[in-house]
């Protein structure tokens, strides 16, 4: 399939244990790129993401990974190449659209509805699933009431991921009260809450102390253990990547420069380079 | 540097005071008494802007980071110079106009009569008049701080008891006639010789008021938290809500026989103008669009109304009978004109979708003045009547009982209005609303987490239309014939202006509104050619004393009040930071 086609050929004997199965990707991406202007900040990059397998995306800044999300969620339309879910090709739909098949995000800077509660947020993921029109709102038919319920239900749950960090009386706060880590929380809860099968996370720690960081390493790893969902995050803290990833993609230009497992890519001359520059010695993490 | 900022605040208020007598609003009310003969409009204008300084003079103020509150010293010595400022700068005008002759002045400024120069000079001497006018701003300015620094306790209840007062002053042409309705005594109250209250009915009223707002600070917030409902969604209904909701139905139900014919009129027009508020405000105010060509829908509901239930042409030497002219009945005609409205907000809505704050709203303000072009040209003369308009509409009689008199057509509005409040309480409190609500917020994350765009804004843009639409079928009843004169750009301000005003997406705010902008210029005539002056000064007031409108909606007040929400997210965020320890 497209496993390591942009890569160098000597990785491709050291592939993870997660790309060996047979089953088709959960999401493929081919030969992707997206200009601004002369600015490539994606030149032709593939990848590939299994079910129940999480994916760590690291590279330095600019290298184009917040850009691969955007294209993929549909936020921006890619000039080139193919992005497939399910076999199902996402190219030309719009982020709404994307949603509802399953793909979920957060943003690298949160971006909740300050002014909504916290529930109300979480509800706002509940949208996609529920198809009260018009007429139904108005009359609240005992159907329009029950969604409404299982509406709540549903984003409560979502909530409840993090203990009791987002729910009980934080549920009725507006979401602009939230501690920083907490919004970081609520965007991923409302991710969860539109019930995807994989989910973006966009440098969830980004501005976390080590605690937070810790635990959120944890909530990863139980996103998949626990609600089974497949996840790509883009991470800069290597700890995080350590402890979660099944397999890690390195870019860099736009382009995938090394895959494969943490170890792997670790100690990959291209990243270590991209990352330090020319004429450094290995980095040990 | 204290007294150079209480000069400064008192010049300008000097300013105002010239700027209100030279359009009239002092010379031309020296007869209208508020209260017994002393207190009329024009000396309470004299005073108004030096007492106005005092207030803002003394208020707190935030100095070296801290919120300080004046001293009652300095707030003696700040009002009084305030004033006494805002006193030599309106004296200096009285100077300079009596200097080189009020005859010359009034060639320009056609308000300064001999009348407004003998009121502002007490019958005397130009200087001995300003010398009056120096004294008396001083004394006023000084009343103001000394009001402003009062502890609440007693500012509260005096500010109440003034304002209340003042307001049954003025409503002296209405509460008579409420009065006499209901049958009740009302010499005690008015004087039938002056026209304004007498002073034992303005004691009477000012003690009232004095104490309810006593009652009210000492009991009001226990009170408030029995009562209180939840804002945009309530899943039960509480008994009491139920109960408070009953005795206000009731009322409105009992209004037109208790006010009488005249505030019953004035009553249908806020009716009016509240659809059109409930309709804009959702698109305003719950999806965030801001619109300016909302008399669009109002003149599409009012000619849709009367093409369809069979009214005439008014232009002469054609055939008085419109191209279309089906003859339905009123109600069977409603549902196809909030259709076609709704799609006529589909069709305004496309071409703008892409569009957002000033550029939206030059575009809809464009589409709108189409309107009154296309119903005035001669073109559409055999459709609508061009600017002659069109007659004979329907007084939506049911078993010929007609809505055309004031009392009646305050019924038929009355149901309209609370029928398009449940629909949009019920739509903003649903999925919907929701979706709205955040896509208002940030449209492109609503759009990542699921919400069609541009399907809501298309359904803001239809369903904000339908409830307009009413709005100008049922002014078509109330008027029963239409030129385009009456769907003007003005019609899109006022309806924006009042739902600001209100509170941009508040239900009980529209109706606030609606009754403050178009209620009180109805019911007080005398200043009818001030009427957009007031428009214009409430909105400036209400923007910048309470950016959240006068009943605002809770999500709606903060998103005005983003900075300073920011600032304590910033200080809350800062804490877990530092509470919390590596592991």
């Amino acid at each position: 399939m497209g496993e390591g086609r942009g890569a160098r050929g000597r990785r491709d004997a050291g592939m993870s244990k997660a790309t060996a199965g047979t089953e088709a990707p959960v999401l493929e991406v081919r030969d992707l790129q997206k200009h601004f202007g002369g600015l490539y900040a994606l030149s032709g990059l593939d990848l590939h993401v299994n079910e129940g397998e999480i994916v760590s995306v690291i590279g330095p800044n600019g290298a184009g990974k917040s850009t691969l999300f955007n294209v993929v969620t549909g936020i921006y339309e890619p000039d080139e190449g193919g992005i497939r879910y399910r076999g199902q090709s996402l190219v030309g739909l719009r982020p709404h659209q994307i949603v509802r098949l399953g793909l979920a995000r957060t943003f690298q800077s949160v971006r909740l509805f300050p002014n909504m509660t916290v529930l109300e947020n979480a509800m706002v993921g509940q949208h996609c699933r529920s198809k009260t029109g018009v007429f139904g709102a108005i009359v609240r038919t005992p159907g329009v009431r029950q969604e409404e319920e299982r509406i709540r239900e549903r984003a409560s749950a979502a909530l409840s991921f993090f203990g009791k960090r987002l729910s009980g009386y934080r549920e009725e706060q507006p979401a602009f009260a939230l501690s920083y880590a907490n919004r970081r929380r609520l965007e991923m809860a409302r991710a969860m809450a539109t019930d995807p099968q994989l989910i973006l996370l966009d440098e969830p720690t980004a501005g976390m102390n080590p605690r937070e960081t810790l635990e959120l390493r944890d909530n990863i790893v139980r996103m998949r253990d626990e609600l089974g969902l497949t996840v790509i995050v883009i991470e800069h803290d290597m700890r995080v990547v350590k402890g979660v990833s099944d397999r890690v993609i390195a870019c860099d230009y736009g382009r995938k420069i090394a895959e494969g497992t943490y170890e792997e890519v670790a100690n990959d001359e291209q990243v270590i380079e991209a990352y330090l520059g020319r004429g450094h010695g290995a980095k040990d993490d | 540097m204290d007294a150079r900022r209480w000069i400064r605040a008192g010049a300008l208020g000097g300013v105002v005071t010239i700027f209100l007598a030279l359009v009239g609003l002092i010379g031309n009310f020296t007869g209208l008494r508020l209260v017994g003969e002393q207190i009329t409009f024009a000396r309470l204008m004299l005073v108004s802007a030096p007492l106005v300084a005092g207030l803002i003079v003394a208020a707190p103020r935030i100095e070296g980071g801290t919120r300080r509150a004046a001293t009652l010293s300095e707030a003696i010595r700040g009002g009084a110079v305030a004033g006494a400022a805002a006193g030599a700068v309106f004296a200096l005008g009285i100077l300079f106009t009596d200097w080189i002759g009020d005859e010359r002045v009034r060639r320009i400024f056609l308000n300064v009569s001999p009348q407004l120069m003998e009121f502002v000079t007490f019958e005397q001497a130009a200087g001995v008049g300003a010398a009056i006018i120096l004294a008396l701003s001083a004394a006023a300015g000084l009343l103001g701080g000394v009001l402003r620094v009062a502890p609440a306790t007693i500012r509260r209840p005096v500010t109440a008891a003034l304002s209340v007062t003042l307001l049954f002053g003025f409503l002296q042409r209405v509460i008579p006639i409420a009065f006499d309705q209901i049958g009740l005594e009302r010499d005690w109250l008015y004087s039938a010789s002056l026209g304004g209250l007498t002073w034992i009915g303005a004691l009477v009223i000012a003690a009232a008021s004095a104490g309810v707002s006593i009652v009210n600070s000492r009991y009001g917030s226990r009170l408030r938290g029995r009562f209180a409902g939840r804002p945009d969604t309530g899943p039960g209904v509480r008994p009491t809500t139920l109960v408070l909701g009953a005795a206000v139905l009731g009322l409105l139900i009992a209004a037109p026989q208790l006010l009488g014919s005249v505030i019953s009129e004035v009553l249908g027009s806020v009716m009016v103008f509240a659809l059109l508020g409930i309709g804009l405000n959702i698109v305003v105010g719950y999806a965030g669009l801001l619109d300016l060509g909302y008399v669009f829908f109002f003149a599409l509901g009012a000619y849709a109304v009367a093409l369809l239930t069979g009214a005439t042409l008014n232009a002469f030497g054609i055939a008085p009978e419109p191209a279309i002219s089906l003859g339905l009945n009123f109600y069977v005609a409603i549902p196809f004109v909030m259709l076609l409205a709704a799609v006529a907000g589909v069709l305004v809505g496309a071409p703008v979708l892409r569009l957002r704050g000033d550029y939206l709203a030059l575009v809809t303000l464009g589409l709108g003045e189409m309107v009154t072009v296309l119903v005035g040209s001669p073109w559409l003369v055999p459709l609508v009547g061009g600017p002659s308009g069109m007659r004979g509409i329907t007084d939506a009689g049911i078993g010929g009982l007609g809505f055309r008199q004031p009392q009646q057509f305050y019924y038929l509005a009355l149901a309209f209005v609370v029928l398009a409040m449940f629909v949009s309480w019920r739509l903003a409190a649903s999925r919907i609303g929701r979706a709205w609500t955040a896509m208002r917020e940030d449209e492109q994350t609503a759009d990542a987490m699921g919400i069609n765009i541009v399907r809501f804004k298309l359904l803001a843009f239809a369903m904000g239309g339908a409830v307009g639409s009413l709005g100008g079928a049922l002014f078509a009843v109330k008027i029963g014939s239409l030129t385009p004169a009456s769907f003007q750009v003005l019609v899109s301000i006022q309806v924006l202006g009042l739902v600001i005003l209100g509170g941009m997406g508040s239900l009980p705010g529209v109706i606030v509104g609606a009754l403050v902008l178009v209620g009180l210029p109805g019911l007080l005539r005398e200043f009818e050619e001030y009427r957009l002056l007031a428009y214009g000064a409430a909105v400036v007031a209400v923007m910048v004393l309470r950016p959240e409108g006068l009943v605002p909606n809770v999500r709606r007040s903060r998103e005005l009040h983003e900075e300073e929400a920011e600032q304590d997210a910033w200080v809350k965020a800062e804490e877990p930071a530092a509470e919390g320890t590596p592991a």
